[in-house]
């Protein structure tokens, strides 16, 4: 099936390896969007960013207006932090933002200030992208430079100013509440929720939280309208996404698509299929938190509520693929491993949830497991759905659920595996990983390496 | 021994970029990893004074956040990902091409040489190039037997 190609708005030059700096990015149109929203009232902004339907990218797929809205007049100061803590496994859309676009992403940040009447952002990037980190820093010291940030910016008589924040490596620094402990000098602990953040967040003060492609977003919709950026919907979900696809296809990278495409597109046509025409054994469609999708049901958008409707959800819109080659045990043991090094230890279920998890997933993988350990792996796990099993809607973030989910649904996806491995006491798949084959771990090349994020 | 005494308008800077001073404690730690390599006992008590909080609150935010190396490292740190998009592409076996190499074991990350140490960590975020690892701080992915020769070979 032909490939029907499709603009690329975030991000045009997501094949190059250069960073669009500030004079190349002006003489593209560049900054034109924060000179319109100089011209227009807070309100003015916040409802064209509601009329566009634009929903947050980091996860949980929020209205950002809506979100905007819930400041409480008149409270000053006000803060903006940036969610670049893309943390979930199988995500990495955002750093190509970062780091080949840097000024989008601070146009945004400034319109959003005029919208929120903030005049303070800080950007909080995880520990791990050192290289964004530094292109985001000499960005933001080019636009102090022109006077785009600073005291007067763009001569408006508004004050702009933008920090560039690390972090250094938690998970949990993702979760809006946690980010916002983490900015402030602690550990990264989340909060109970209310308040919310937009009422007492970063030292206490109003905040929003918003993600690194939903404040890129923002200058888009600006100068090319809001009629453009409805003209790209699924049901709710309106504008172009970027899709991070790794795994198992011939063709892994980030993909700039409107929602209405489908994960059968996404798998076959967009990324040529799986590695060596393989059989598709399962696909992890928002994030390994997100609950696991079977070969039969691709036929879903991949919007929020099409993902959605096929059980599942669209999360940050990374997507896994997996071949026959996986086993399904062994990839929940690497999952369950993931949450229970990363729970930050607050709460109870989720502290020891994630480890009970983990062991009893590595002795089923392992053998030594009885039909009683998945009984008690279900009892805790529940069957991936919210506020099922021991940890789901038991803690204070949803790190618990983000763990249990995937366990769950493994579960209820592949139940007569995990039967047939504890009957037999060791995993059918060992010794038929087939990148080990021949002693080297990669034999089987993709049929087209790409720099990151190249797909053509 | 200090090691920030030369830095303090740095500093001072950095710590006004903040509403709160508090908020600078994490870029300060940074700060003397990039300097030394490590975050050691001594430096957390020099970044408690200057924030203006107990040792023991540094050394609580440095252990939360696996980041902070509170041992020294080798002169170049291999952080090698084994999270999901990579353990499926063979992440597990690049791992075990480098160990082999430079005889990492249980219980010994670093070469003797000093030139190589190496930690396995959960995703750095560059999953549509599994497996993927940092030296250092640069990314590399895509990773096969050959690159791998070729990436470390060059790091002396």
């Amino acid at each position: 099936m032909p490939v029907v190609e499709y603009e690329k708005a975030l991000l045009p030059n997501i094949a190059s390896n250069e960073t669009e700096w500030l004079k190349a990015y002006e003489a593209g149109g560049g900054y034109a969007a924060l000179k319109r929203a100089l011209g227009m009232t807070p309100e003015e902004l916040v409802n064209i960013v509601k009329d566009s339907g634009l929903r947050g990218r980091g996860g949980a797929g929020f209205p950002t207006g809506m979100k905007w809205s819930f400041l409480p007049k008149g409270a000053k100061p006000r803060y903006l932090a940036v969610n670049a803590d893309e943390s979930e496994p199988g995500t990495c859309k955002d750093r190509p933002i970062m780091e080949k676009r840097p000024h989008l992403l601070i146009e945004g940040i400034v319109c959003s200030l005029l919208a929120i009447e903030s005049e303070w952002a800080a950007i909080y990037i995880r520990g791990e992208y050192y290289n964004a980190a530094k292109v985001m820093q000499k960005a933001v010291d080019e636009a102090y430079a022109a006077g785009i940030l600073g005291d007067n910016a763009m001569g408006s008589g508004k004050k702009a100013h933008i920090v560039v924040h690390r972090g250094a490596g938690a998970y949990i620094c993702g979760e809006e509440t946690s980010l916002l402990t983490s900015l402030e000098g602690y550990r990264g602990y989340p909060k109970l929720k209310p308040p919310f953040p937009a009422i007492s967040g970063l030292y206490g003060k109003p905040t929003i939280i918003n993600n690194v492609e939903t404040l890129a977003c923002v200058p888009l919709i600006l100068t090319r309208g809001v009629e453009w950026f409805k003209s790209y919907v699924h049901e709710k979900s309106t504008g172009l996404r970027l899709y991070s696809v790794s795994g198992h296809v011939k063709r892994p990278g980030v993909y700039e698509l409107p929602m209405t495409v489908t994960m059968k597109e996404m798998i076959y046509d967009y990324c040529g299929g799986i590695r060596n025409d393989h059989d598709l054994k399962f696909v992890i469609p928002g994030g390994s938190s997100s609950q696991w999708i079977l070969p039969n049901n691709l036929d879903f958008a991949l919007s929020v509520e099409g993902v959605a409707s096929a059980g599942s959800m669209l999360g940050s819109a990374a997507i896994m693929v997996f071949d026959h080659t996986v086993c399904p045990v062994w990839a929940a043991v690497n999952t369950s491993a993931f949450y229970r090094h990363e729970s930050c230890g607050q709460c109870t279920p989720c502290r020891e949830g994630t480890a009970w998890m983990h062991k009893i997933l590595m002795r089923i993988e392992n053998g030594g497991a009885t039909m009683k350990d998945l009984e008690t792996l279900i009892n805790v796990a529940g069957d991936g759905r919210p506020n099922t099993g021991m940890i789901s809607g038991k803690s204070i973030c949803a790190l618990g659920d983000a763990a249990a989910w995937p366990v769950g649904s493994a579960l209820k996806t592949f139940r007569h595996e995990f039967e047939e491995h504890i009957k037999l006491g060791y995993c059918p798949y060992k010794n038929k990983r087939y990148w080990m084959a021949n002693g080297k771990f990669v034999n089987e090349t993709f049929e087209h390496k790409p720099t990151w994020g190249a797909h053509h | 021994m200090p090691v920030l005494a030369h830095r303090r308008d740095e500093i001072e800077r950095l710590c006004a970029k903040y509403p709160s001073r508090r908020s600078a404690l994490l870029p300060l730690l940074w700060m003397v990893q990039e300097q030394e390599g490590w975050v050691s006992q001594d430096s957390m008590r020099e970044v408690a004074d200057i924030i203006g909080c107990t040792a023991a609150e540094v050394y609580e935010v440095v252990s939360f956040y696996t980041m902070y190396n509170q041992k020294p490292t080798g002169r170049h740190h291999i952080q090698l990902c084994h999270t999901l998009a990579c353990a499926i592409c063979g992440s597990a076996e690049a791992g075990e091409y480098i160990k082999n190499k430079y005889g990492f074991t249980h219980g010994k990350s670093m070469s003797d040489d000093g030139r190589f140490s190496i930690v396995e960590v959960e995703c750095i975020g560059a999953c549509s190039n599994a497996p993927a690892m940092l030296v250092g701080e640069t990314l590399y992915g895509d990773l096969t037997p050959e690159s791998i020769d070729s990436i470390l070979g060059a790091h002396a």
